[in-house]
């Protein structure tokens, strides 16, 4: 496959379907929250607001962004919504869509978020003067779904231990990959690949499961492995989130085909199931039992409402279950991060 | 002990009344109405609902539920200066001092045992993604079932259709509840009322626009995101008329609201709920009057009693708080255009996403019509952080430079 140079259209939360954009004959583009744009969110959105939406902010301020055909914002908590509030404020020539993302599971938020998904669909034609068929969707997500399958060979290789510094790696194909097209992405993934190496000998590396949301930061990962974590799975909004297999299963309509698929994937915090409240405790010691994890760490942004009001059961349901569990709040800064590495450090030092 | 306590507030509020019945004693009436709903709450033989603030409270009372948001709550503890021990008792649990403080005392108090058990929990996704994690949280705790209404936050047709369509599932839900079928002939009774109590709203807020104003900063504070915990209800239609009656008294009788009045303010969002200087220090000391709350509006049609579920959905999705900022903006602009207002003031609740996560945005847009934004960083609820000499400050610096514009 030739690496497609087809313009980009950005995205910023981990419910939004890349091969919808894809399929439109554009590049999807997450605006991760990087770079050194200076602090300029301030002025329109206030220092309680979660620091991914501000660092998006202020990367749009600062038009550190390639040359955005559009911008796809999901309402997905309070903190996107400001978000969106504030580009459309500060960019106002941009194209944007919202789309309207319900809280809970169930067949009315599955039909909802399908028809939201036909209305991106359209947007994104229109964006790009062209009709999108089922044909060019499906060929999307087919395109996806291989990627995922190299995302998770990489995936596999580094939980195994089997690459030096594979967290740091990892992360850096996660930033890469939904950043550029799945053509460059995969090229770069073979390219990893072949660094992989089974004659690593068994050392005294602790294997963990980093739950929460938004950590893109490779330095983190670096952090993490020298502290003497082994980062074995995640299920972070910047990590594998953004890379679920999707089963589109028999005929019928695409969105709706879809919707259900995204509606089955790994839910961040603010998706939850009402015949169940509270069942994310049990599904971070679902994944981490799963991944052979010996603690769980927890990552989340400061002043993010749909995980901070879960933490608290989350660390008690781990409790119970005798998996021991860290809480870190970060800012999408390193310096937030370097201030807990003792902690890490000790919590990883409690599992050897 | 809460049973009794709202039950002999209201009778003595009905006595008060009753005592001179001539007088509107619209603020007893209004007072009364809260203590019968508390008094409801704890009595045991009632079906209750916890509720998220969108819910479309006149379709549960007709279906013979007793509700309420459970940020009131919050607001009740706080006013009655017991909210800073259940807020503790949060942050001791783990909940974090950067959320929403009317919902960690709400959770504090549930977590204590002190508040009613529901039958039921309903959740909305509008006005914040905070409100709908107490209401799934509260759920798990007492055990109970879960009904969530997600509320888009345009009104276009398709979000209408689909907020209505779960209002029809909310229906069969308290049914299966409660055991008990929806009376379609009550609720278009009810709805009828509802209706009756926009009109009366209406007459309010237009008196209230009047200049000089017939209301003073504490008549209707908070008054638009309460009142609709009564709609569908006589007791509700007797309360507005009697607002109604009381403001168009005082203008009829060429009086006004406060004394001489200089500067009209508009109140962004909720109060400050715990006691404060400040209403009284700004009429006092700078015959300064807030003669709107962005929530104390009536941007909604009149409901069809025949078939009110669409209705109800584009209440619930007008307000304010739970839209995007261009909606919101608007709304904003048009209270200041007819209001008459030269200053707002914005409290930025601490932990707040909507009124101090737009903040910037809100002083951005309202300087677009020349209107200056005062911003009180402060906490609503949690009284231990109030600096009241901080607040004196800003406010007299505030009023300063409005006096010299």
């Amino acid at each position: 496959m030739k690496p497609q140079e087809n313009k980009p259209v950005g995205y910023c939360c981990a419910y939004t379907p890349p091969f919808l954009i894809r399929a439109a004959g554009f590049t999807p583009f997450r605006v991760l929250p990087v770079g050194k744009s200076p602090d300029q969110a301030g002025q329109l959105l206030h220092d309680n607001l979660c620091p991914h939406v501000k660092r998006i902010l202020d990367r749009g301020l600062s038009n550190d962004l390639p040359d955005l055909s559009g911008m796809i914002f999901i309402n997905s908590c309070d903190s996107m919504r400001r978000l969106s509030d504030a580009w459309k404020t500060s960019r106002p020539d941009d194209k944007t869509i919202v789309l309207e993302l319900p809280s809970t599971k169930g067949e009315r938020s599955i039909t909802f978020y399908g028809d939201e998904l036909s209305r991106l669909c359209e947007t994104l034609a229109e964006w790009n003067d062209r009709s999108i068929s089922d044909e060019d969707i499906l060929e999307g997500i087919e395109i996806h779904n291989a990627l995922v399958e190299k995302i998770s060979a990489l995936q596999r290789t580094v939980g195994q231990g089997q690459m030096p510094d594979g967290s740091r790696k990892l992360q850096e194909i996660y930033n890469f990959a939904s950043t550029h097209s799945v053509e460059e992405a995969m090229i770069r993934i073979d390219g990893l690949l072949e660094e992989k190496r089974e004659d690593i000998e068994g050392s005294d590396i602790v294997p963990i499961f980093i739950s929460g949301n938004v950590l893109p930061d490779v330095e983190a990962f670096k952090l993490f492995e020298s502290s003497g974590a082994a980062i074995v799975n995640d299920d972070l909004c910047t990590g594998s989130r953004m890379f679920s297999k999707l089963a589109i299963s028999g005929s019928g309509n695409i969105f709706q085909s879809i919707s259900r698929a995204i509606y089955s994937s790994p839910p961040c915090a603010r998706t939850f199931d009402i015949s169940d409240p509270g069942a994310i405790a049990n599904e971070i010691l679902s994944r981490a039992n799963a991944a052979g994890a010996k603690g769980v760490i927890l990552h989340t942004m400061k002043f993010c409402d749909p995980y901070l009001a879960r933490i608290p059961y989350i660390r008690d349901h781990l409790r119970e279950a005798s998996m021991p569990f860290l809480v870190i709040e970060g800012d999408c800064t390193m310096g937030s991060m370097g201030q807990q590495q003792t902690r890490i450090e000790a919590f990883v030092e409690m599992l050897r | 002990m809460m049973y009794q306590y709202f039950n002999d507030l209201a009778a003595g509020l009905q006595a008060k009344i009753d005592e001179n019945p001539e007088k509107t004693n619209a603020r007893k009436k209004y007072v009364r109405e809260v203590a019968k709903l508390g008094s409801r709450l704890y009595s045991e033989n009632q079906s209750i609902a916890w509720c998220g603030i969108c819910v479309p409270f006149d379709l549960l009372n007709v279906m013979g539920v007793t509700s309420c948001f459970v940020e009131f709550v919050g607001a009740l503890m706080a006013t009655n200066e017991i909210a800073d021990h259940s807020i503790v008792l949060a942050e001791q649990a783990g909940y974090a001092s950067d959320t929403c403080a009317y919902h960690r005392s709400v959770t504090g108090a549930f977590l204590e045992n002190i508040l009613p058990v529901p039958d039921f929990v309903i959740g909305t996704s509008s006005p914040c993604t905070a409100g709908l994690t107490v209401m799934e949280n509260m759920a798990r705790v007492m055990k109970k079932d879960l009904f969530v209404l997600n509320v888009p936050q345009i009104p276009t047709d398709q979000n209408v259709r689909y907020l209505a369509d779960q209002i029809r599932d909310l229906v069969s839900f308290i049914s299966d509840h409660t055991g008990q079928a929806l009376d379609k002939e009550r609720l278009k009774e009810a709805v009828q009322k509802t209706n009756q109590t926009r009109s009366l709203l209406l007459e309010i807020y237009d008196y209230a626009a009047m200049v000089p104003s017939p209301v003073n900063s504490k008549l209707l504070r908070d008054f638009g995101i309460v009142l609709p915990l009564f709609f569908g209800t006589d007791g509700v239609i007797e309360v507005c008329k009697a607002y109604r009656d009381e403001l168009k008294g005082t203008i009829d009788s060429k009086k006004s609201g406060i004394e001489d009045e200089k500067i009209r303010l508009m109140w962004i969002q909720n109060r400050i709920q715990f006691k404060t200087d400040i209403d009284n220090m700004l009429e006092e000391e700078f015959h300064a009057n807030i003669v709107i709350d962005e929530l104390n509006t009536i941007n909604w049609g009149p409901i069809d009693p025949e078939d009110p579920y669409e209705g109800f959905a584009r209440r619930i999705i007008s307000l304010p708080i739970g839209t995007d900022i261009e909606h919101r903006m608007k709304h904003m602009k048009d209270l200041a255009e007819k209001y008459k207002i030269v200053g707002a003031i914005n409290p930025c609740h601490w932990g707040c996403r909507q009124g101090t996560g737009s903040r910037g945005m809100i002083g951005k847009g309202m300087k677009e019509i020349g209107i200056p934004v005062l911003n009180l960083e402060v906490d609503c609820v949690d009284s231990r952080n109030f600096a009241p000499n901080q607040v004196r400050t800003r406010i007299e610096a505030f009023m300063e430079m409005l006096e010299n514009q």
